[in-house]
Order: structure tokens, then C-alpha cells, then sequence
């Protein structure tokens, strides 16, 4: 079974010069999906946004959006007639203004929403007659994210959306952002070191770390499937233990030995209680959790 | 829409040349009544060695209005302006982060499309102020009782803008590598003097030079246009461009 | 009236949705036959994954909690415990309200006892939660 996939990486590499900023990146984003991309500063999560959208060229791998091929020239310029992109620093023309920069951007797509630009100026509030770089960050986040949302993209590409902005303002781009998603057919790609907004409104996430995910999934699967198991023990607690495919990390403090699974808690939980523990206690686990632990140092 | 965008980058310089170039052509014509009336005392200077040289040449050339003028405008002042607003011209802006690069990237236009708009409205303003100071001093010559050819005035622009034009691609091919605003400047601005101090180093062994192209001085003498001269310097602006384009498109952004 | 879900908690969000919907009724917020908000509203007003009011509508369906009714929208379905629940609540605290003073009796504080009850219905979520 084919299924046609909106964003589809495979084995993606980039490297700068020695620095290896992606190593093997897959990925595969579903249609209507709001898609979460969590990683640390550095993971790889703009390079990985910029291969997408044909600003930087891979150096070994596939990335395609819609079937087509991100790194071919006019495929390219194909995929950004359907994408709408907002970078981390909201890169718009400083010197125009909000007025210009609308019409500016209005005359690349053919397919503008005159019905959407109406709706987000009344919503968003935007000062059309001050120059972009007069406004403040939260008011540059709402012009840019406007601009994205009026081209009737069928892909939204957001790095950091909400990075720097007060609760009001993320709360208001998230609405919008939902609101969009559901009436129009959209599907959403963002980056975000908020795994709050990510938990929010996502449905599916991917974890970057050192270039490569290493966790993805539909966020529903990724609560069930991780789990965390507390097992106390009347003395040390035993040397070699849990060592099993789908341990995470097995964490030992003074007589507990805390064990987070991928697989689901009733293997370890089995493994558990033949080791004659004081208590096993299963713990639920947050996103947070599962974004720490798999991106934090082996011990 | 990316004209604008280009005109956006590129007004300030543009209007600075105008005005800079207008004010050069005026002050070449207005000046004319008193370097007149000094001529016949210059032939009498003693200088010796190169400055004397040069005076007493001078004094030659400004016998007659046409003489007078190329010697003042079209040898020095004037290409050394043209040079600056052409550099000025290919600088800044294009895909730079602070002209918006990132969001210019994500629009569903081809990299190369940037290049070709800028060099197209740089090189179309770029005309217009070539021809600014042979049209100015056409204009105003009557004012001091001169009348200035329209062939002078078409030939000393188009020689001015052709040889302004390599400086425009220099500069728009130094951005597309260096990025930023002064580096291309400067790397450029310095080219350009070093060859102005070579040219005028060998001016006796050599007659040619992208200089001696923008003074028009093989017009000047002989009536004629450096057609060989001409095309070089638009071969080399071509490449420059082309050069730039495909910087563009091979650059990680 | 539904509140924003809280996704620190470590529960999944649909399931929280699920919650207060059954807590609406049984306070009577929500009455046998009334119409829950749509879900692209819904997950707006609460700024959620439209899926995710999806899947929790489509699993109270399951439980015969409320009925889809294709065209028209969400409602609580005529069988859903109505006035049953105060009677039901109150016996329930009165369990509780037993195992509490029981597990203090043997020696238990207040951060024991709440540990063992959250615990438990981890455990049971998890139980109850869909196996591979």
C-alpha cells in the first residue's frame, strides 16, 4: 500500500564542511496533519526546513513534498507555488510597509485569498500603514504568519512559530493556526522548542537529535507506547538489568531503579516483579519527558 | 513585483547620481567662462616632469569647448563618479538577510530570477546616469554660449555606460559571493583604483584600458568608437552576470 | 464550559476531553438529547488538534456515551446517566472516603495515599489502553 505522503525524507545528509548537521533524516509527514519537529538548538531542524524548501541543497538523501523533488530547480519553485514558509526570525522586506508587503507578496500567488486576507486583517489587527521594521515581534509574527496563511498553501512550513512571544500572542497564533487547519484542508510542518504548544495542538511528532530522528509517530501512539516503570528494591539495586529492545534509559537512584520503555511497561513490569522489588509503580510520561531522556547524553 | 523590490534597493543610490552627476555636468559648463580666460596664462607655466606635462596638455586641450570639455569631465571627474554610482549600484540588498532573504527564498520564484531583475534595473539606471553628464553638458552649454554635438553626447555615454557597466557586474558578482553590503563595495572600489593607477602608470605604453573606454578618448581623438573596446567590456559585464547567477544558485542559505 | 486540557498532565488529551465530557453530564452541564459543540469549534475554542476531539467523540460514541449523528452533529444520547449520578457520586465519595481513613489507619500519609491512587489509575489506563 502506497501512501502519498505531504513531506518525505529519506536518509537525508547534509554536511558543512566537516560538520555533519544531518545524518540520515527520515521522515514522512501525512495530508491535514499538524506536524510537530522537536530537537535541541542545533539538531538540525532549520537545515532540514531550508533542504525542504530548496534554500540549501542536500548533500546525499531524498526530501520531496508533494512527490516532488525539493532539490531540482523548477520542481522547487513547484513546491513553494503550494507551500507558505514563515523562518525563525519572521525574514520579511524591512523597508516596505505592512500595506506594501501584502501586495507585495499578493502578486506571486495567482491563487491569493482575498476572503482570508479580509478575515486575518480584522483578526490579527495589523497596522497597514507602519514599516515592517517598526513592528513589534509579535505583531512581525502575525504579519508573517498572515502572509502564509492568505496564499491558500496547501503546506504550512513554521520554524520556532511562537519563539519569543508573550502567552497572548501564542495563544492567538495557535488558534489560528488550528482554525486554518480545519477549515481549509491544510496541512502544518513546524519546528518548535515548545513542547507545551507542541503537546497542544500536534498529532503527530518527530524528535531530532544529531541529525536523525529518533522518535516519530502519531502523538496518541507515542503516549501509550512510552511508559515509565519506578522499581524499588530493599537493598542495591541489581547491576545488569532491563537491558531489552525498547529500554530507553534505565536510570538508577539510591534503591530505585527508574526505567523508561518505548515499548509499553508490561515487559518491564514482568521483568520487574521476578526481580522481587519493594514496589513497582507504573508513571505516566509527559512529551517532556520523552524529548529529554531521548536526547540526553548516554550516561 | 521584484522591480520594485530591485528599485527599492537601489533608489537612493540612484538619486544620489543623478543629482551628484547633474551638479558635475553643470560645474563642468559653468567654469568654462573663467578656465578661458586662464588658458593663455598656462602655456606659460614652468612645471617640469609629469604635472608640467600634464598642465601644459591640459592647457592644449581647452583651446577649443569639445577639448575643454573632455579634458575636464570625460578624462577624470566624471569616470570617476560613474565608476562609484556604478559600484554603489551593485551593491547591498538581492538576497541579503536583511533584505528578506529567507522570505524572498520561499517565494516560488527561480534563484536566478533575482540576479537577472537587479542586473536588469541596476544596468537600465545605470544608463540613465551615463548619459546624464553628456546630456547635462549638452543642455547647458548654451548658457555660457557653447553649443556641445549630439554625436559627442552619444558616443561619451554610451563609451561611459559600457565601461560602468563592468564596474555594476564587478560589484553585483562580489555580493552574490560576499553577502553583505561593504565587502563588495570595497573589494570593487579598490580594484577600481588599482587599475586607475595602473592605467595612468602606463598611459604612455598602452593606449587601452577599461578607463581609457569610459573617457571615450579614442572618440575623442579620432572619431571614432573603441568598437573592440566596447564589446570586451560588455562580454565581461555579461560574464560577470552570468558568474553571479550561478553563484546564486549553488549558495546554501 | 469544557476547559482547556491540560497536556503536562501525562494524559492524553483526548481521554481528558473524554473526562469532562462525562462530568458535564453528571453534574448536568450536559442534558440526555442536548447538542456537544462541533469539533472544528471545539478545537478552536480549546486550541487542540481537531483530531483529537475527533478521536475522543468517536470513542464516547463507543461507550454509548453521546451519538454522532451524521450531518448534524454530536449529542448526548438519551441513556447516558443522567440523574442517576448524584446518588452515584455520593456513594462513590463514600468509598472513598473508607479506603482513605482505612490506609491512615495503617500508617499511611496524605502523599502516600494520593501516590498509590495515582499509581493505580495510571496502571489502569495503561490496561485499558489499546495493546499492539
Amino acid at each position: 500500500m502506497t501512501e502519498s505522503w505531504v513531506i518525505e525524507t529519506a536518509g537525508l545528509r547534509k554536511d558543512y564542511g566537516p560538520v555533519a548537521a544531518l545524518r540520515g533524516l527520515d521522515l514522512q509527514v501525512p495530508q491535514g496533519s499538524i506536524y510537530g519537529f522537536l530537537g535541541r538548538n542545533g539538531a538540525g531542524k532549520t537545515t532540514a526546513i531550508k533542504i525542504l524548501l530548496g534554500m540549501t541543497h542536500p548533500t546525499a538523501g531524498r526530501a520531496s513534498i508533494f512527490g516532488l523533488n525539493a532539490a531540482a530547480g523548477e520542481e522547487s519553485v513547484e513546491i513553494r507555488r503550494r507551500t507558505a514558509f514563515v523562518s525563525e526570525d519572521k525574514d520579511l522586506i524591512d523597508g516596505m510597509t505592512v500595506e506594501s508587503m501584502i501586495r507585495f507578496t499578493a502578486g506571486f500567488y495567482p491563487g491569493w485569498r482575498s476572503d482570508l486576507e479580509q478575515r486575518y486583517l480584522r483578526r490579527f489587527e495589523l497596522p497597514t500603514f507602519q514599516k515592517v521594521k517598526a513592528l513589534s515581534r509579535g505583531t512581525r509574527t502575525k504579519l508573517a504568519l498572515f502572509l502564509a496563511l492568505c496564499r491558500s498553501a496547501k503546506l504550512l512550513i513554521l520554524d520556532e512559530p511562537t519563539s519569543g512571544l508573550d502567552p497572548a500572542v501564542t495563544e492567538e497564533v495557535l488558534q489560528a493556526l488550528v482554525a486554518h487547519v480545519a477549515k481549509e484542508e491544510t496541512t502544518v510542518f513546524f519546528s518548535s522548542h515548545q513542547i507545551a504548544e507542541v503537546d497542544q495542538i500536534a498529532d503527530r511528532v518527530a524528535i531530532i537529535d544529531a541529525g536523525r530522528a529518533v522518535v516519530a509517530g502519531a502523538l496518541e501512539d507515542l503516549r501509550e507506547k512510552y511508559s515509565r516503570v519506578q522499581v524499588v528494591f530493599d537493598g542495591e539495586p541489581p547491576k545488569t538489568a532491563f537491558e531489552q529492545p525498547g529500554v530507553v534509559r534505565v536510570r538508577r537512584s539510591g534503591r530505585t531503579l527508574s526505567v523508561l520503555s518505548s515499548a509499553g511497561s508490561d515487559g518491564v513490569i514482568e521483568q520487574a516483579r521476578a526481580l522481587n522489588p519493594v514496589a513497582v509503580d507504573v508513571v505516566p510520561v509527559t512529551l517532556k519527558e520523552i524529548f529529554l531522556e531521548t536526547v540526553a547524553e548516554e550516561d | 513585483m521584484l522591480w520594485y523590490k530591485s528599485w527599492l534597493e537601489t533608489r537612493w543610490q540612484f538619486i544620489a547620481g543623478l543629482i551628484v552627476l547633474a551638479c558635475a555636468a553643470a560645474e563642468v559648463v559653468l567654469l568654462w567662462p573663467k578656465i578661458n580666460e586662464l588658458i593663455p596664462m598656462a602655456s606659460n607655466i614652468q612645471a617640469n616632469g609629469e604635472i608640467g606635462r600634464r598642465i601644459r596638455e591640459g592647457a592644449e586641450l581647452a583651446r577649443d569647448y569639445r577639448g575643454y570639455v573632455w579634458s575636464q569631465a570625460f578624462r577624470q571627474g566624471v569616470t570617476h563618479m560613474a565608476t562609484l554610482f556604478a559600484v554603489l549600484l551593485g551593491t547591498g540588498g538581492l538576497l541579503s538577510h536583511r533584505s528578506g532573504g529567507l522570505f524572498l527564498l520561499s517565494l516560488p520564484v527561480p534563484r536566478r530570477r533575482f540576479v537577472l531583475t537587479r542586473a536588469a534595473a541596476g544596468l537600465g539606471e545605470l544608463l540613465i546616469l551615463a548619459f546624464i553628464p553628456s546630456v547635462g553638458i549638452l543642455l547647458f552649454s548654451p548658457a555660457v554660449g557653447k553649443s556641445y554635438g549630439v554625436a559627442d553626447a552619444v558616443a561619451h555615454g554610451t563609451c561611459l555606460f559600457a565601461a560602468a557597466a563592468v564596474f555594476f557586474s564587478s560589484a553585483l558578482l562580489a555580493t552574490s559571493i560576499f553577502g553583505d553590503f561593504w565587502r563588495p563595495l570595497l573589494t570593487v572600489l579598490c580594484l577600481a583604483i588599482i587599475l586607475g593607477l595602473l592605467e595612468s602608470a602606463l598611459a604612455g605604453q598602452w593606449t587601452w584600458g577599461i578607463f581609457h573606454i569610459m573617457s571615450g578618448e579614442a572618440y575623442f581623438r579620432h572619431r571614432e568608437l573603441p568598437w573592440l573596446g566596447l564589446l570586451a567590456s560588455a562580454a565581461i559585464s555579461i560574464a560577470m552576470l552570468f558568474g553571479a547567477t550561478i553563484e546564486i544558485e549553488r549558495l546554501d542559505f | 464550559m469544557l476547559l482547556k486540557p491540560n497536556p503536562a498532565l501525562g494524559v492524553p488529551i483526548y481521554l481528558q476531553l473524554m473526562e469532562q465530557v462525562k462530568h458535564a453530564i453528571e453534574t448536568g452541564a450536559l442534558r440526555p438529547g442536548e447538542q456537544l459543540p462541533g469539533i472544528r469549534p471545539l478545537a478552536e475554542e480549546l486550541v487542540i488538534n481537531p483530531n483529537t476531539v475527533a478521536k475522543a467523540y468517536r470513542e464516547l460514541e463507543h461507550e454509548g456515551v453521546i451519538e454522532l449523528r451524521h450531518g448534524a452533529g454530536a449529542f448526548v444520547s438519551a441513556s447516558a446517566n443522567g440523574r442517576k449520578t448524584p446518588d452515584k457520586l455520593r456513594a462513590a465519595q463514600t468509598v472513598v472516603q473508607n479506603a482513605v481513613e482505612q490506609l491512615r489507619a495503617r500508617g499511611l500519609t496524605e502523599e502516600e495515599i494520593r501516590r498509590l491512587f495515582e499509581a493505580e489509575l495510571a496502571g489502569l489506563t495503561r490496561a485499558g489502553g489499546r495493546n499492539d
